[in-house]
């Protein structure tokens, strides 16, 4: 299999290096090598249909911020229809506006009869019907297990492990970042603005942090799982939405006093879609800390199914995006199966 | 309905499966029995039982056997199921709206009980309010809900709501 890497960032080289560290793991399993046959980031392109040297990217992008050696494509859309690949790995930045250069790129390959897997919630959680209904009549996937809780995996573990199951509801922690902050408030005593300023000194929360604080991401993975799992048709901007900015130390120490915890909790049913803070009785597993990420399915046969995850980084990314390559890897063996067996 | 009542029985044998059974005869579901043995007076034991009617009818049935049956009533309520309530309010809340959420909340129905509890901020001048309570009928936490809600909206609070 051949695949194309839009978007050399953080998540870009993690998946890299999966790449080359499973390689084995392609060629036992699927008796094939998966290949890097492009990559591009903001200022650079990597291009070679015989197959990139993953490490070459690596060195090169760390040692001059730059994938390729060739400057960036002016035509991606151009690149991305003409280049020989089966997958598009999408994991550019996420534009919440409009969805950005990753609803492109996605759909650009989607319409050429391209497999995308992605970790960009931009155009999930804006788009997703028109992306998956396109997937759909170009007879290719769509796979975006990256796209919510990082290395938890919720959305495969509820759409095919959990498939004769009625997922009556979800609720869950989404976003590593707030947790964090107020596991700290809690455990610590911390006021919100220094639980904060610790979360960005140790690389938790970006400089600029209202994209987790006031619940953006939350909502965007809530939308992803709504559409995802409960055949909803919403976007981001349908869910109700209550961030942790107005937290005090007095709300947590009285929440403390009634055996609680405030955690930014998202659930979603068939009739809610809600992200905010809320009391959450000490030793529920959805009182959980630290930057973990959790989701509590409630199902008609099983009850109560709960997932926890790293929710976010380089490997735990790279993880999720692994998990779709190979589910794609399947799929395309099974394929070749039946139309062998229909040969014959 | 469910019922819970303190009954005093002669100390002889059949006289428990006696007063037992004219509640099951009358549709009534026996959730509970006590017996204490050990609390005799002039040769009658105390027991407590609890169980769930459906009409007062019924009620009133196993009332009328019981009477004609030398069982005596000593005391009865009505036990009502009921389910937890709980927000945290924080933000700039006034004691008037403090007032205005204990009156509102006192004035509905279905509320059994209700708990304010108040602290200030001395760093932010915001306060925290934990409100918890009971409510006796689950359509009533909906009703408390949207109250809630539209109080913290109008009066610009944020409102953290308990995890069902």
């Amino acid at each position: 299999m051949d695949v194309l890497i839009a978007g050399f960032g953080v998540v870009g080289q993690g998946i890299t290096e999966a790449i080359r560290d499973k390689q084995e793991l392609f060629v036992k399993r699927f008796g094939e090598r998966v290949r890097i046959v492009g990559a591009f980031d903001a200022r650079s392109l990597a291009l070679d249909p015989s197959g990139l040297d993953p490490d070459e990217l690596l060195q090169r992008k760390q040692s001059t911020s730059r994938v390729g050696k060739g400057e960036a494509p002016d035509d991606v859309e151009k690149l991305l229809q003409e280049t020989a690949y089966d997958l598009l790995l999408e994991v550019t930045p996420t534009n919440i506006v409009d969805g950005g250069l990753g609803y492109k790129h996605i759909r650009t390959a989607l319409a050429a009869g391209r497999h995308v897997a992605t970790s960009n919630k931009g155009p999930l959680a804006l788009r997703f019907r028109e992306l998956t209904e396109l997937a759909a009549r170009n007879r290719v996937h769509l796979r975006y297990e990256a796209s919510v809780g990082g290395a938890m995996p919720v959305i495969n573990l509820s759409r095919e492990l959990l498939m004769g199951e009625d997922i009556i509801s979800l609720r869950g922690i989404l976003n590593g970042t707030c947790n964090f902050i107020l596991h700290r408030m809690k455990e610590e005593g911390l006021s919100f603005d220094f639980a904060l300023r610790e979360a960005q000194e140790l690389g938790y929360a970006e400089t600029d942090p209202t994209y987790d604080i006031d619940g953006v991401d939350s909502a965007c993975k809530l939308a992803i799982l709504a559409n995802a799992i409960f055949d909803r048709d919403v976007t981001y901007s349908d869910v109700v939405r209550t961030g942790i900015r107005g937290i005090t130390e007095e709300a947590i120490t009285l929440a403390a006093e009634q055996k609680k915890v405030i955690r930014l909790i998202g659930e979603v049913s068939r009739d809610k879609l809600e992200v905010a803070p809320r009391l959450v009785p000490a030793g529920h597993p959805l009182s959980i800390g630290g930057t973990l990420n959790i989701a509590q399915m409630l199902t008609d046969l099983a009850g109560d199914i709960t997932v926890v995850g790293r929710g976010a980084g380089r490997k735990e990314t790279a993880s999720a995006l692994l998990s779709d390559l190979l589910a794609i890897l399947k799929d395309e063996e099974a394929r070749r199966e039946a139309k062998c067996r229909s040969m014959t | 309905m469910k019922v819970n009542v303190d009954l005093s029985l002669m100390d002889v044998p059949g006289q428990l499966v006696g007063a037992l059974e004219p509640i099951s005869a009358n549709d009534g579901n026996i959730i509970g029995v006590v017996h204490h043995h050990d609390a005799m007076v002039g040769g009658r034991i105390a027991v407590n039982v609890t169980f769930e009617v459906r009409t007062d009818k019924s009620l009133e049935r196993i009332m009328e056997v019981w009477e004609g049956s030398n069982v005596i009533v000593v005391k009865m309520d009505a036990v009502y199921e009921s389910y937890p309530l709980q927000y945290l309010l924080v933000g700039d809340i006034s004691s008037r709206e403090i007032e205005a959420l204990t009156h509102g909340m006192e004035s509905m129905e279905g509320v059994a009980s209700l708990d304010i509890r108040i602290t200030g901020s001395l760093t932010s001048g915001s306060r925290a309010a934990m409100v918890t309570g009971r409510v006796t009928r689950k359509g009533s936490l909906e009703t408390v809900e949207q109250f809630f809600r539209q109080h913290a909206e109008n009066g610009g609070y944020m409102l953290i709501r308990g995890l069902e």
